[in-house]
């Protein structure tokens, strides 16, 4: 166990290292801090001064060591544009990124987990047929566009009339398909104050339908993959030797599906459950755009756009942080369910 | 009761009859007649969704090709654009106007046009970068799979540390940097060349990956040692040898990787790293319909997003019928 | 009536080019304790005919015809929850590889508990009791410990051991081995027979062993059948039929035992291999690797080609060949004439 986490520390560190690298150079090449700090009408010597004094004319070497030591104490500089420490400016939109990811998170183990079995115990009913058709277009339609539709069907309103609508069933029809709209669409309304820079949606029933349409969103592209993956593995898993021998020792359908199959299934969808959480953090940039969601990835964005190079470089090394501990935590869970892996990393 | 005189096996050849069967040998099937028996042709004329998805894909990237020519105006010619005819909605819809098929955007240009011209630039970008990738990811697969060693090792870890960031979020940071070294201008001049590069590097990973992992396999085979025996050179006998033998996986997961090139262009032309609304893709043009779905234009947006998924749906699910004839082990029920 | 009896049992695969029947009009019967073999190449159907019993079979397969019953009860028309009742409880199953059968994410004991609860209201500490009497039966060394370890930590004869005390779990009736040694070191194949051999014995359970193993077949059962290409074409008491085997397929499966051949010389092969079941050759499946179609005095046997053979009984055994039918009818008519 303890060689285990060495070796995975070991290779979050150089994980940590490389990004620093990279954040560092673009911190280095890209901004002038000395403009940004004292503007265009302080003549030049003091800027050599102030260059001298921040240390900007050291040695490469020196300056990214500089850099690597601030960082491990999550010390990152001033945001350009908010003129707080970034960590600050981070730690405010934090939450409301963690809020959204965790819905869609629920959303997607909710529901991939029972579609996914179904379909694979039922691989010819017409309801699992339905849910594969759907969700090869929901892999097809890309985040952005689904909260886009989203927000027509929810919180704008369609209003259809393919019937004749002098008809009464037409009328009735038309009515049906059509909806008024009304979910709130943009940013997270009033969040309930919980402590420090923590204000959370799920408090209240109003905070919630903020967070509906956003977290459903998010949850629309991995949520097709894992009900594909379950199913395969499952499918995979059902033909094996052992689920027939537990139906031969007379074992009721229920527990060889739901305990012999599925703890079977569920490990390689761990592991690949694992790697997406980088996509997550991707897709939540976009998602946040639509909706205006005020989290890290429209902070990101407007940091961007504004060219906020130190809030730019210290986005990138928490993203970096938090791949390297949610790869870490992935893996740890893995160990433990997994009886056939020994911690120590070698496979039994 | 045994009878005991059962036949012996008959294990010696008759030595007279081999040359009189030696001019009798049929010729060998050329290359098309392989393909039309093949089992990939048999499998592809049962399943109607694969034949429709390709009609749907080759449509598409026909009429893309040929836009100047197909669309009624070209959208980006100021003078043919007129303010006044904005936001008009597509044909079915009262108020339309017959000139503008899908109704007009906020300045008055044709939807069907900007489409056309969208769909062209999205599909342009989706097959550069996916030959750039493919490209890169395959020298350097080739290179992991068969040099080994350290380069083994150092290709891999580069390729994993890109792909748990997961190759949309590589692609947004690459885009962001070369925006903010290039500036805005520059980007947008150039943006369709500079897209090609920044999605194909942050989606070599895949490549490089699966070919490796053919390549370890091919490598213990004994056609690769009697190559070298022979006295052939390392990079001969990659190229020449053990590649076509991995083309197969490289086929199936083209096809994703083309999807995913004009989603990932898509999404960066929606964040506004992408390409300008002065010359969209699908993606920009969604970004730019936006903003109008409140007033009710919702045609602006939501139609080039049709177009985009209908595009990407007939690519994936071409990928998937592929992907199912290259690997029908699993007996679905 | 017997304890458990095959009527005209037909099982069919649906696949995409049409029915493909793997097994053709099977008939045999297993009495209270008795030992039957089923013996045959692979691809015979001896598998096929195994999960057939249970009505296990995987999809596309099918039960088409026919009855397996057990002390009287139709077992392949029976609903799931009461075919279950007799699963593992009734008649219990050994499958070929231990590492495939056993669950990798399952401890021994949660695998070994659950049987017992499933057919029988005891508690967990029960149970275990039971758990462990057994596995000191197939004498696992240590039982205590294994019951909390997962299969990979168990040797390949130590898991088939365990697979045996699985089947005994609930004392049976009839035990259904499928090929359980085939898998195993050469080493232990013999332990672990023996052990099977010995506890059914002990218990005065039915076994039908399915092997393709002669030398098993003769030191383990009391009768056996010979299957070829989906159906039986010999059966009946063991030692007769391998001391003097009726069938020309059945002579060619005895000849070709390494200690049938002349030392020095080449050993005794049966031409040609046995057909596919979707390209079945006409009347008799076995005619065209067969040295009897043609008589002694050269005449041909059309039966062989056009008809399929039934059954002729030649003493206390059965076989299908149109060969043996003439001996027969030929040896009555000498009797008749005398």
């Amino acid at each position: 166990m303890i060689a285990f986490l060495i070796k995975r520390l070991f290779h979050a560190l150089l994980v940590m290292f490389v990004i620093s690298v990279i954040a560092f150079a673009i911190q280095d090449n890209l901004g002038d801090p000395i403009q940004q700090m004292v503007g265009q009408s302080v003549p030049e010597s003091e800027r050599a001064e102030l260059r001298e004094e921040l240390g900007l004319n050291d040695p490469m070497l020196t300056q990214y060591l500089r850099f690597a030591g601030n960082a491990a104490r999550f010390d990152f500089g001033y945001s350009y544009v908010f003129n707080q420490p970034t960590t600050a400016v981070i730690a405010r939109h934090l939450p409301a990124t963690l809020e959204l990811v965790a819905a869609s998170t629920f959303l997607i183990i909710a529901l991939s987990i029972p579609i996914g079995v179904y379909s694979a115990i039922k691989p010819r009913a017409w309801l699992t047929r339905f849910f594969m058709s759907v969700s090869i277009v929901g892999i097809s339609i890309p985040v952005f566009l689904t909260a886009i539709v989203l927000i027509q069907i929810f919180a704008i309103g369609v209003s259809w009339s393919p019937f004749p609508a002098d008809t009464g069933w037409g009328t009735w029809l038309n009515d049906a398909l059509s909806t008024d709209g009304g979910m709130p669409a943009y940013g997270r309304g009033n969040p309930v104050h919980v402590f420090g820079t923590w204000d959370t949606n799920f408090a209240s029933l109003e905070g919630l339908t903020y967070l509906v349409l956003p977290a459903i969103s998010l949850a629309s592209i991995m949520l097709p993959l894992f009900i594909r993956l379950i199913r395969a593995e499952m499918l995979e898993v059902l033909q094996s030797d052992y689920v027939k021998f537990a139906r031969a020792k007379g074992i009721s359908m229920r527990r060889v599906y739901f305990l012999h199959a599925l703890k079977n299934t569920m490990l390689p969808v761990i592991t690949v459950g694992g790697v997406q959480i980088g996509t997550l953090v991707a897709y939540t940039i976009l998602t946040e755009t639509v909706f205006q969601w005020p989290g890290m990835g429209l902070m990101f964005l407007n940091a961007i756009e504004r060219s906020d190079i130190p809030l730019i470089v210290t986005y990138l090394m928490i993203v970096g942080l938090i791949f390297v501990i949610t790869n870490t935590v992935v893996d740890l869970i893995y160990g433990l369910v997994n009886p056939t892996v020994k911690l120590t990393g070698k496979p039994a | 009761m045994t009878d005991s005189s059962h036949t012996s096996s008959t294990n010696t050849p008759s030595a007279g009859t081999s040359s009189a069967s030696a001019a009798a040998l049929p010729a060998l099937p050329g290359r098309w007649e392989r393909f039309r028996d093949s089992y990939l042709l048999y499998s592809f004329k049962r399943d109607v969704i694969a034949q429709l998805s390709l009609l749907v894909f080759i449509a598409l990237v026909a009429i893309a090709a040929f836009a100047p020519w197909l669309s009624p105006m070209n959208p980006y010619d100021l003078a043919q654009i007129d303010i006044l005819s904005s936001e008009l909605p597509p044909f079915w819809i009262d108020g339309s106007d017959p000139a503008y098929l899908l109704g007009t955007d906020a300045q008055g240009r044709d939807m069907l046009s900007t489409i056309l011209y969208g769909a062209r630039v999205s599909l342009i970008i989706g097959f550069g970068a996916v030959a750039l990738q493919a490209v890169i990811g395959v020298s350097f697969g080739l290179m992991a799979g068969y040099l080994g060693g350290r380069v083994d090792a150092f290709l891999m870890r580069l390729a994993d540390i890109q792909l748990s960031f997961s190759t949309l979020m590589v692609a947004i940071i690459v885009g962001a940097l070369v925006k903010a070294i290039f500036g805005s201008a520059t980007f947008s001049t150039y943006a369709v060349p500079l897209l090609v590069v920044i999605i194909g590097l942050a989606e070599w990973p895949q490549y490089a990956r699966t070919v490796r992992a053919s390549v370890l396999a091919e490598r213990s085979k004994e056609y690769v040692d009697a190559a070298r025996v022979m006295g052939l050179r390392s990079k001969r006998i990659m190229f020449r040898h053990v590649l076509p033998n991995t083309l197969s996986p490289i086929f199936v997961i083209s096809t994703v990787q083309i999807a995913n090139a004009i989603i990932s262009e898509a999404a960066l032309s929606f964040l506004g790293l992408g390409m300008p609304e002065t010359h969209p893709s699908l993606g920009s043009l969604i970004k730019a319909g936006f903003d109008y779905i409140q007033s009710g234009s919702w045609w602006i947006t939501l139609i080039p997003g049709a177009v985009l998924v209908i595009l990407v749906l007939s690519i994936n699910l071409l990928g998937d019928w592929l992907r199912d004839v290259m690997n029908p082990r699993l007996y679905k029920g | 009536m017997a304890l458990l009896e095959v009527n005209h049992l037909d099982v069919h695969f649906a696949l995409r080019k049409g029915d493909v029947h793997a097994l053709r009009d099977i008939n045999f019967t297993l009495e209270r304790g008795e030992r039957l073999g089923i013996v045959g190449e692979s691809g015979a159907g001896k598998s096929v005919a195994a999960f057939a019993l249970l009505n296990l079979i995987a999809k596309p397969g099918f039960i088409a015809g026919g009855e397996v019953n057990f002390e009287g009860k139709t077992l392949n028309t029976m609903s799931e929850r009461r075919l279950r009742k007799v699963r593992g409880n009734r008649i219990s199953m050994i499958f070929q590889d231990p590492m495939m059968t056993l669950n990798p994410v399952l401890s021994i004991g949660e695998q070994m508990i659950e049987c017992l609860k499933a057919h029988r209201r005891i508690t967990s500490k029960r149970a275990r009791a039971i758990a462990l009497d057994k596995l000191h039966q197939v004498q696992i060394p240590s039982p205590e410990t294994r019951l909390a370890q997962y299969p990979h930590e168990l040797s390949g004869g130590m898991r088939q051991r365990v697979i045996i005390a699985i089947a005994l779990l609930l004392d049976p009736d009839i035990i259904i081995a499928d090929e359980p040694t085939t898998a195993l070191d050469v080493t232990i194949q013999a332990e672990i027979m023996a052990l099977l051999l010995n506890l059914c014995e002990q218990h005065n359970v039915g076994l039908i062993l399915i092997t393709h193993d002669l030398g098993v077949v003769s030191q383990v059962t009391q009768r056996m059948l010979v299957m070829y290409a989906g159906r039986v074409i010999e059966q009946g008491p063991t030692r007769e039929i391998i001391n003097d085997p009726q069938h020309p397929y059945t002579q060619g499966l005895i000849n070709a035992l390494p200690q049938m051949a002349t030392p020095g010389e080449q050993l005794n092969q049966i031409p040609g291999s046995m057909p596919s079941l979707d390209n079945l050759p006409s009347g008799c499946a076995f005619h065209p690797r067969c040295g009897f179609v043609e008589r002694a005095d050269g005449t041909t046997r059309r039966a062989c080609i056009d008809e399929v053979p039934g059954f002729v009984t030649s003493g206390n055994c059965q076989a299908a060949c149109h060969m043996v039918a003439e001996m027969v009818d030929d040896r009555r008519l000498k009797e008749e004439s005398l």
